[in-house]
């Protein structure tokens, strides 16, 4: 499809007008080429070529990837890097626990997770990469392992996610009403911690998901983080100790960012079911910068274990976060 | 300080609507459902007490508002006349409750529903009023002492009767002010039960409550037109046919109501019997008289009513009366001894023309006089004769001392000597010669005191003529101390004088009763000169077959008279001449000098209540307060009564038009003096000081801008909780 066959797409994309449309490869398709089509137009000329650098022959290496038109001018034998390994596995872990189901806007963070991972999936398929995907809550519940044919399967498997979830999204909006229609916790779910956070979820499903891995992939995770940072980064220390690329896609809600809440309630976690009389106007302060400072720590630690980090908000669009995204991925790289 | 209206502080418990708010607000059930409470659960609960902290100056402003608007509502005042309701509390009432007992108020149901009336105003007394309940006719007496117990109030209520009285206005409103006045309650109240008859004010009576009395008018008189048939008064004629006296009685009945009755029953019931029974047709407020056939007197006291059919008031429909056969007055005439047989004509014609009573007389010639001829006489009269001497004289000056009458008329034989034994005691002064005015065709009387019992009877114009007798001589009498001149000649001579001697009269004519030395027996007046002089002087009274609710009946001749009649030696003198009784200022009354008896006796109304008379207790007067038949007799008989009066109801009261009850209202609680309506504080009701102060308008002035503060400051913090 070229891009003079395009349908005009907008720049950036609303995930509401998305979630209007059922099949979720032509969105991906939508965001991911109307993004390529962006790049085009971009500054950032010359980020879809893949290659990366140049490096001294060494004996052994294979001669093909020797870079004739240089040794022509400088009569030395470079070899010729390129950035992505069009061979790579590129797998996406999604976080589906119930937490996930809440969407203030009639669009919940699953849903987003799902267009975003959709996108990625479709965008490394272009790349010919091989592609897998896993969803977890406590432990591993959906998983495509890496292959260059499985997007329709991963496509399919993130397809099924929105019908198993629907309800737990309705749940997100109306409360408990609909609860029973979400997932139930299995027998061997971890009792949760007084503080709310998710016990050590990620440690568990990370660490299972990370025994399938066999070659090194570029792994993202997809989750809105409801754990403490240290333990996440110790469940993402099992996946990055075997050489994996992580990265880490933080999905937050509005209403969880900026806690909007006006009139005193009974607030449920969705999670553990528990409730708390809570009047938002005095705590909306301490919890905004508690939430802050949670992101904060998280960018901060993952970052320093050479972990991409990124916070979405689920009411950016989605192209706009994909585009930022790969900006911060294709900078570090650099770095790299 | 106080409230006018208190009721209102119950708008206080509205306070607890912002508390409740603030409650219900932070308690709110309200789920919400987030993805982890991770964070809410890390915030300690210091957050409930910087609300309580900042939200506490909205709930003061609230609070405050709302406690000033109700203090407003309640209108608040400053009792400056603290010493006044020291006494019993400030906000305590004296109440006078007024309940018309007149005899109208038997019409219907009336008297039902001012008793129901009565009872709610007794319910109304809190315990720091104090209530007096006055029960009123013609007078007006308090039930009770002011109290507020509601029960011995509510017993005094029902224990009221309606009675026979009319009604009077100002007696009882008097009385409720006397008790307003004397009161240290600061608030005053009556509350007026009655039909508000017109007859009841005439506007005249200068009444006044205390100033910022509350009267509360509570009028139990039917709307629209009432209807009522009374007897109104009676005529007792009698006549003497073959000797028998018969009464023919003669009632006048009046209709007030708009419809016409027909048929009427009217009845005459004499000792318990009914003799006759008559239908009568009365037209719409007209009247009619009804004459019943004569019927004969029985001896001794008869009683009679006379029934006009039953209406819805009943009590003006009887009518009620007593008869005693007459007895005849018995006057002896003593004529000169050589007087001739026509000396007398004129006067004994006369004498013998009297029905009522009945005159008996008997001449007898000076010489022939004895002192026995004296007894059972009610009149002696001297016809030109001298006072008789010796014993005959002396008892003659007995009898006129115990009570009996004498007439002495001058004549020629009139002389100064023939006056001379006795005239210290019984004549006024020396008779002189006779005064001669043949020469001017006669002398006429100049000046006739008709305000005298004797001459009363010519006081109406028309109704006799002195001025065309002509006197040609009289005999000038010296005046002694005492001794009143009833009539003069028109040359100022004394033509009739009075004195009085013991318990009886001595009246001198000083000319004669005939023909010779004037015309007066040619004169139409002669008659009932005659017969009034001949009553006056024997004391005659007439028995009153019937007095009106609220006159006082002077029993003190009937006491005497019976005293007198017991003992075994007074029985010959004057037994009918002592009258036994009269109204007071009735024509005729007799002479309260008559010596009483100190036995006790009992007045028996027709209630059954005794009232004590004569004996220790120094009254004489009996007070007719009830429609029937009053019985007096002595503490010590059980027999017949020694007398009996009869009692009927004062008809102004059948009249029962009503007024307009603001107009009594206004009459009485008006100020004339509106100079002194500038007083201070004190002197002012309650509502007229609150008035005063006004400030409930001060406090919702400052509610309003509390108010307004509230909204601000709550616009304020909303717009910092959106920031």
């Amino acid at each position: 499809m070229t891009a003079a066959a395009q349908p005009v797409v907008p720049q950036f994309l609303d995930p509401t007008v998305l979630a209007k449309i059922g099949n979720l490869e032509l969105i991906a398709r939508v965001v991911v080429e109307g993004f390529l089509n962006g790049l085009h137009r971009s500054p950032h000329l010359g980020m879809s070529m893949d290659f990366a650098e140049h490096r001294a022959y060494m004996p052994g290496d294979d001669i093909r990837r020797i870079d004739w038109k240089l040794f022509g001018r400088t009569d030395r034998h470079y070899l010729k890097e390129f950035e992505a390994d069009t061979n790579a596995n590129f797998s996406v872990l999604l976080d589906i626990s119930r937490s996930m189901g809440y969407g203030s806007r009639g669009l919940t963070k699953l849903d987003y997770a799902r267009y975003l991972a959709a996108c990625l999936l479709y965008f490394s398929h272009k790349q010919r990469d091989r592609i897998g995907f896993a969803t977890f809550d406590d432990d591993i519940v959906d998983f495509v392992p890496p292959s260059a044919k499985h997007l329709p399967v991963a496509l399919h498997t993130i397809e099924r996610l929105g019908t198993r979830h629907s309800a737990l999204g309705a749940a997100g909006e109306s409360g408990a009403a609909t609860r029973s229609a979400a997932r139930q916790p299995s027998a061997e779910s971890p009792v949760p911690s007084p503080d709310g956070a998710k016990p050590r979820v990620f440690e568990r499903a990370l660490a299972k998901f990370a025994d399938s891995v066999r070659r090194r992939s570029i792994l993202v995770l997809i989750s809105d983080l409801y754990d403490e940072p240290r333990s996440i980064l110790d469940a993402i220390s099992h996946l990055r100790g075997k050489g994996n690329d992580i990265i880490v896609m933080h999905l937050l809600d509005p209403a969880e960012l900026d806690f909007p809440f006006d009139e005193a309630a009974s607030f449920e976690d969705l999670e553990s079911a528990e409730r708390l009389s809570v009047i938002p106007e005095y705590l909306r302060d301490e919890y905004r910068a508690m939430v802050a400072e949670h992101v904060a720590t998280l960018g901060k630690l993952l970052g320093e274990n050479r972990i991409d980090y990124t916070l979405f908000n689920t009411s950016e669009p989605l192209d706009r976060a994909l585009f930022s995204y790969l900006s911060n991925r294709q900078r570090l790289s650099r770095v790299r | 300080m106080g409230f006018l209206t208190p009721a209102f502080l119950i708008g206080l418990a509205a306070l607890a609507v912002p508390v409740l708010i603030h409650l219900i607000h932070r308690e709110r059930r309200e789920v919400v459902a987030f993805p982890s409470l991770m964070f809410l659960r890390r915030i300690p609960y210091k957050s409930v007490r910087r609300q309580k902290l900042r939200n506490l100056l909205l709930f003061l402003l609230r609070c405050a508002a709302l406690i000033l608007l109700v203090a407003a509502f309640a209108r608040p005042l400053f009792e400056r006349g603290g010493a006044r309701a020291a006494g019993a509390g400030a906000r305590g009432r004296e109440v006078v409750i007024l309940v018309d007992r007149s005899y109208s108020m038997g019409y219907g149901t009336r008297w039902q529903r001012a008793l129901d009336a009565a009872r709610r105003a007794v319910d109304n007394v809190l315990p720091d009023d104090r209530a007096t309940v006055v029960f009123f006719a013609d007078a007006a007496s308090a039930a009770n002492r002011a109290t507020a117990d509601r029960a011995a109030l509510r017993a005094t209520v029902d224990a009221g009767t309606v009675g026979s009285g009319v009604t009077r206005y100002a007696p009882a409103l008097k009385l409720a002010s006397g008790i307003l006045d004397a009161s240290e309650l600061p608030r005053r109240e009556v509350v007026l039960i009655t039909d508000f008859q017109r007859v009841g004010w005439d506007g005249h009576d200068a009444v006044r409550l205390p100033r910022g009395t509350t009267v509360t008018p509570v009028s139990v008189g039917e709307e629209g037109a009432t209807s009522n048939i009374s007897a109104t008064s009676m005529d007792l004629h009698r006549d003497y046919p073959a000797g028998r006296e018969h009464v023919t009685a003669t009632v006048r009945l009046t209709n007030k109501g708009a419809a016409p009755v027909s048929g009427l029953p009217v009845a005459i019931e004499v000792n318990g019997r009914t003799l006759q029974t008559k239908p009568v047709t009365l037209a719409a407020n007209s009247s009619a008289t009804v004459a019943f056939a004569p019927f004969p007197l029985g001896d001794g006291l008869s009683r009679g009513t006379v029934h006009a059919g039953q209406d819805v008031l009943p009590h003006d429909n009887l009518f009620h009366f007593t008869l005693t056969r007459g007895q005849a007055l018995a006057v002896l005439i003593v004529e000169p001894a050589d007087a001739a047989a026509t000396r007398s004509l004129y006067l004994t014609r006369a004498l013998a023309l009297g029905d009522r009573p009945p005159m008996r007389a008997q001449v007898k010639k000076a010489g022939q006089l004895r002192a026995a001829d004296l007894a059972g006489q009610a009149l002696v009269i001297l016809n030109d004769a001298g006072l008789p001497g010796g014993d005959t004289g002396e008892r003659l000056a007995a009898f006129v001392r115990g009570g009996g009458g004498l007439l002495v008329a001058l004549g020629d034989r009139s002389s100064a000597a023939s006056w001379e034994s006795g005239r210290a005691a019984l004549l006024p002064g020396p008779v002189g010669s006779p005064v001669d005015r043949s020469a001017n065709w006669g002398g006429t009387l100049g000046l006739i005191d008709r305000s005298h019992p004797v001459f009363e009877l010519f006081r109406a114009p028309r109704s006799g003529d002195f001025s065309a007798a002509r006197f040609f001589r009289y005999r000038p009498v010296t005046l002694g101390p005492g001794d009143a001149v009833l009539a003069r000649y028109d040359d100022g001579g004394p033509a009739l004088i009075e004195r009085r001697v013991g318990a009886g009269k001595v009246l001198i004519w000083t000319s004669t009763l005939d023909a010779f030395w004037n015309d007066l027996a040619l004169q139409p007046v002669f008659l009932p000169f005659v017969h009034q002089l001949a009553k006056y002087t024997a004391g005659y009274a007439e028995d009153a077959p019937w007095f009106t609710v609220g006159q006082a009946v002077d029993v003190s001749g009937t006491m005497a008279t019976t005293a007198t009649a017991s003992a075994p030696d007074s029985s010959a003198v004057g037994a009918r001449a002592a009258p036994p009784a009269a109204a007071p200022g009735a024509p005729g009354a007799a002479p309260a000098a008559r010596a009483p008896s100190s036995e006790e006796w009992n007045a028996v109304a027709p209630s059954g209540e005794r009232t004590r008379l004569g004996g220790r207790s120094a009254a004489r007067t009996l007070v007719l307060a009830e429609q029937g038949f009053y019985e007096l007799r002595r503490s010590d008989e059980d027999g017949h009564p020694s007398r009996v009066v009869a009692v009927n109801l004062d008809l102004a009261e059948s009249d029962l038009s009503t007024m307009d009850p603001q107009e009594l209202i206004g009459a009485v609680t008006a100020r004339a003096d509106s100079a002194t309506a500038a007083g201070p504080d004190a002197e002012l009701t309650v509502e007229e000081r609150e008035r005063r102060q006004a400030i409930w308008w001060y406090l919702l002035a400052a509610a309003l801008l509390l108010l307004a503060a509230e909204t601000a400051f709550s616009n304020r913090l909303s717009g910092v909780r959106r920031a």
